[in-house]
């Protein structure tokens, strides 16, 4: 039997730390987001690991505390209780699994009625948003209309002056003066005209209350000067 | 010191260390490079060594799990490993200590008779493992459920510990032990 036994160490960091970003993408600043990625996730890997190692010296602890059987035991008697201690351990382990299953279940409902509110809110807004923008829409309509309506009031009143002024320059306008006085001119001229006629008539001495086509020239001609 | 006591040391951040214990320098060593080219989280640290006690002059991390491996066609290794075991302390075998039998694919060589190693791993309350060393495929499955165990007794998988596998390993016809 050798006394010297062979040691051999052979370490190798076999870091997967950057498992699948070996061959890690070009970009400097990519590299550096999935590093620091890679960092937090040691961080807390690490903690995790503490955390169980602590645990575990803790529970040696208490165990060391716990005061063994001074007396020496058959072996026998040593294996029944060993299988007592296994029996304990695994009806807590049980006990544990029910009750965690529990509070899961619990917690799973807990978690399942929190998404269906989010869900409902979610909903609700969306629909509020909805008609937040028809109103907005139907408002945008009416400003529209407004405008529209303005204008063509506005349209309305410049036609109705254009045609007011229209109708005032004409009457001022010198055309209808000048036609006006060629009018005046003509009235002067039939009403000569006319006493030319009745003062023919009257002056030959016919009796023109007889004949029927003459009494309607004189009296006729009579009624056109008064009528203008 | 002569005895290997599992908590005397604190343990090395994101590190596990497994020891090989065993005869067979080659079928440790083809096992040791197997188990380093698994692909694990941590860092992982093996240690080989022929027979217990350690020299007490190296420096050595905390040792998390080891491994006794027993070669089915040499009496001398049970022998050898019945010897280390006296170098362990007791509070080793609650979950960080493994047998593994090796050479039990070839019946005939076989001068250890299969019952004894269960026995003796029954006296131990500790899981003993089958795999033919030699065969590439079988020890490369063999060093990814070492991987595993290792990472579980050094404490690096939360919510699972030493104890806690070894209680779920433990079958209840008795000292028969299936797969991890």
């Amino acid at each position: 039997m050798e006394e010297q036994p062979q040691m051999q160490d052979a370490d190798e960091p076999a870091d997967s730390g950057g498992e699948g970003l070996a061959g890690g993408p070009p970009q400097v600043a990519g590299a550096q987001a999935a590093r620091s990625e890679d960092r937090m996730t040691l961080l807390i890997r690490l903690r995790a690991q503490t955390k169980q190692q602590l645990l575990e010296y803790k529970s040696m602890v208490d165990a060391s505390e716990e005061k063994t059987p001074e007396q020496i035991m058959q072996e026998k008697q040593i294996e029944a209780k060993i299988e007592d201690l296994e029996n304990e351990i695994e009806e807590v382990k049980v006990a544990f699994e029910i009750k965690k299953l529990a509070l899961d279940s619990v917690l799973m409902d807990n978690m399942k009625h929190l998404l269906e509110l989010n869900k409902l809110i979610m909903k609700s807004q969306q629909e509020s948003w909805d008609l937040e923008e028809k109103l907005l829409d139907i408002r945008k309509k009416r400003l529209q209309l407004k405008q529209a309506s303005e204008s063509k009031l506005l349209e309305i009143q410049t036609e109705k002056n254009k045609q007011k002024i229209d109708l005032d320059s004409m009457e001022n306008s010198e055309r209808i003066k000048i036609i006006r006085q060629n009018l005046q001119m003509e009235i002067k001229i039939t009403t000569v005209i006319q006493h030319v006629f009745q003062n023919l008539i009257l002056g030959s001495k016919v009796n023109w209350a007889e004949d029927p086509a003459l009494k309607e020239i004189v009296l006729q001609l009579e009624k056109n000067v008064d009528m203008m | 010191m002569s005895v290997l006591r599992p908590l005397d040391k604190l343990p090395g951040l994101n590190t596990a260390t497994i020891l090989l214990v065993g005869t067979e320098d080659a079928l440790l060593q083809q096992l040791a490079d197997s188990m380093l080219k698994e692909d694990c989280a941590s860092e992982l640290k093996v240690h080989l060594a022929k027979s217990l006690p350690l020299p007490s002059s190296v420096n050595r991390p905390r040792i998390d799990l080891i491994v006794f491996v027993v070669n089915l066609h040499s009496k001398y290794s049970l022998q050898n490993t019945e010897e280390s075991l006296r170098h362990v302390d007791a509070s080793f075998f609650l979950g960080k200590v493994c047998f593994l039998a090796t050479g039990a694919g070839r019946e005939s060589h076989c001068s250890i008779h299969r019952h004894t190693v269960v026995k003796l791993a029954h006296t131990y309350q500790s899981p003993l493992l089958y795999c033919d060393l030699e065969v590439e495929g079988f020890r490369a499955t063999m060093a990814q459920r070492l991987v595993r165990v290792l990472q579980i007794c050094a404490g690096h998988v939360p919510g699972v510990s030493a104890l806690n596998l070894l209680s779920l390993l433990k079958s209840s016809e008795g000292p028969s032990l299936e797969d991890l």
